[in-house]
């Protein structure tokens, strides 16, 4: 189950941070997206050590906790995307997939002429399209 | 006297050159943003996109005309038609209907059920006073007045307020009987 | 998405922008008539970038963010690639498309040809107002890139236009 999403902007401001779990966890999982940050970073300017594909927007896994998997995306325009599973099997194409569905919502969401860059994602139909694609996770490779 | 059957908006649109839309729609939505920045009331940018949607209609219509084989359309029912089912296909790639005639024919609304204009658009609470597709109203003004129609034209639905569609009414002021009043000077 | 409109709704809408900035709401300070246009290009840009560069590796330097405007991102736009590319390899890129659209299209303008005495300058001076807008695109796509510079257009070998990128250091 997806716990967590984020998305940051390329100065590590948040630009929208949305957890789906009923417990009252909200300040560890935003705790855990924030440290993904320098994960992030660090798989950026080291691509070698860390086996990356060059320049790839995925970022795989950035780092197992005991009960999360934290994965990492970042665009050409240097907009982290962050997601937080408690599924410890994970499939690399759904987590793709996802990503990929993610950022296609967020594009549609920075294209409203009353959005501000690097300005918080308060639309609703992002929100709502979010929330779809996180409970839709790992139910089909498709679309 | 019956004109030439005009063409279909579809066949026209088919034959235009296109652009994506994209373009067209982060542009006006740039547009309308900067506008909202420099005139500051929004009452202000209503009028002004109408105004510069009357400039843009009331050149627009020679190629509406050109392309569309309506050679002249005497009777405002048949204009309002054409322009939504030929005109806006041709320009915009979506068709439009028209409903809600009044019993003299003087009034009827043009309804889009989707919109290019619009896509990505979400309006701030700040801008709820907003038209934000007014430069539409004032296009469809132009071009009718080109055609000795002097018209009013008004939203009634806007579906970035909320409603199911867009409906823009317009109503038949003046029948100007001359053919061409302005002279292509062309 | 696909979707399509016809290319006299974009060419009508640039006209009347520049022609509204220009003539109406800024008529005696065509400096601010010109900044304005230009930031409208720029949102445009940016924007565009973000939609454009979407399931695309990142760019590694200057130069492959540069190729990426000329080609898929002129494409997109244009339906042509830029025809030609220059660099000093100091930070300033030139530009060239040899027919660039939005001039060629421009040329049957009423707005351009009535000038009344000097028909030519007037020309001249709209057409370089309306290229604020083109600069202002590519700006904003390079500086979403993480890219700031500088963007002016040249266009002393109509119908041929060269744009001009110096990027900031």
């Amino acid at each position: 189950m997806i716990v967590c999403v984020a998305v940051v902007g390329h100065q590590n401001n948040p630009l929208y941070i949305q957890s789906f779990t009923e417990a009252d966890d909200a300040l560890k999982l935003h705790h855990i997206v924030h440290c993904s940050l320098d994960v992030v970073d660090e798989r950026v300017n080291n691509p070698k050590k860390s086996g990356l594909t060059l320049n790839e927007t995925f970022l795989g896994l950035l780092y197992p906790t005991e009960n999360y998997k934290v994965y990492g995306y970042l665009t050409n325009t240097k907009v982290k995307f962050i997601l937080v599973t408690t599924d410890l099997d994970v499939r690399d194409a759904d987590v793709r997939n996802f990503f990929r569905r993610f950022h296609a919502a967020y594009v549609d969401a920075v294209s409203n002429p009353f959005h501000v860059p690097g300005k918080k994602i308060t639309s609703r139909t992002f929100a709502e399209r979010v929330s779809n694609i996180v409970k839709s996770f790992g139910l089909s490779s498709a679309g | 006297m019956a004109p030439v059957a005009p063409r279909s908006g579809d066949a026209i649109f088919a034959s235009v050159e296109h652009v994506n839309a994209e373009l067209f729609t982060l542009t006006y939505g740039a547009i309308v943003r900067q506008l909202l920045t420099d005139l500051e009331e929004v009452e202000e940018v209503n009028k002004q996109l109408d105004q510069m949607g009357y400039n843009i209609g009331v050149r627009l219509i020679d190629e509406f005309l050109a392309k569309s084989n309506v050679s002249r359309c005497v009777d405002f029912k048949e204009t309002a038609d054409v322009i939504a089912k030929v005109g806006f296909k041709m320009f915009l790639g979506v068709g439009a209907s028209v409903t809600n005639w009044d019993a003299d024919g003087t009034c009827c609304s043009i309804v889009l059920e989707d919109n290019p204009l619009v896509d990505f658009v979400e309006l701030p609470d700040t801008c709820q006073g907003l038209y934000y597709c007014n430069i539409l109203s004032g296009v469809v003004r132009g071009a009718l007045e080109m055609v000795s129609m002097k018209t009013e034209v008004t939203w009634v639905r806007d579906m970035l307020r909320g409603d199911d569609a867009f409906e823009l009414q317009v109503k038949l002021l003046k029948q100007v009987p001359e053919e061409y009043p302005y002279k292509d000077d062309e | 998405m696909g979707r399509e409109v016809s290319e006299s709704c974009i060419d009508s809408l640039l006209t009347e922008m520049v022609s509204s900035y220009c003539n109406r709401f800024y008529s005696n300070t065509p400096e601010l008539a010109a900044r304005r246009i230009e930031a409208i290009g720029y949102q445009v840009g940016h924007q565009l970038s973000e939609r454009y560069t979407m399931e695309r590796p990142r760019f590694t330097d200057h130069l492959e963010a540069i190729k990426f405007i000329c080609k898929d991102f002129w494409s997109e736009l244009f339906k042509k690639q830029i025809d030609n590319l220059k660099t000093n390899h100091k930070g300033t890129f030139v530009l060239q498309d040899n027919k660039f659209r939005w001039l060629s299209r421009m040329s049957g303008d009423p707005s351009v040809e009535n000038g009344t005495q000097d028909p030519e300058s007037k020309a001249a001076q709209a057409m370089s107002m309306y290229l604020y807008f083109p600069c202002g695109i590519i700006r904003g796509a390079l500086s979403n890139l993480g890219i700031p510079c500088a963007v002016s257009a040249d266009i002393s070998s109509l119908p041929a236009c060269s744009f001009v990128i110096r990027i900031k250091v």
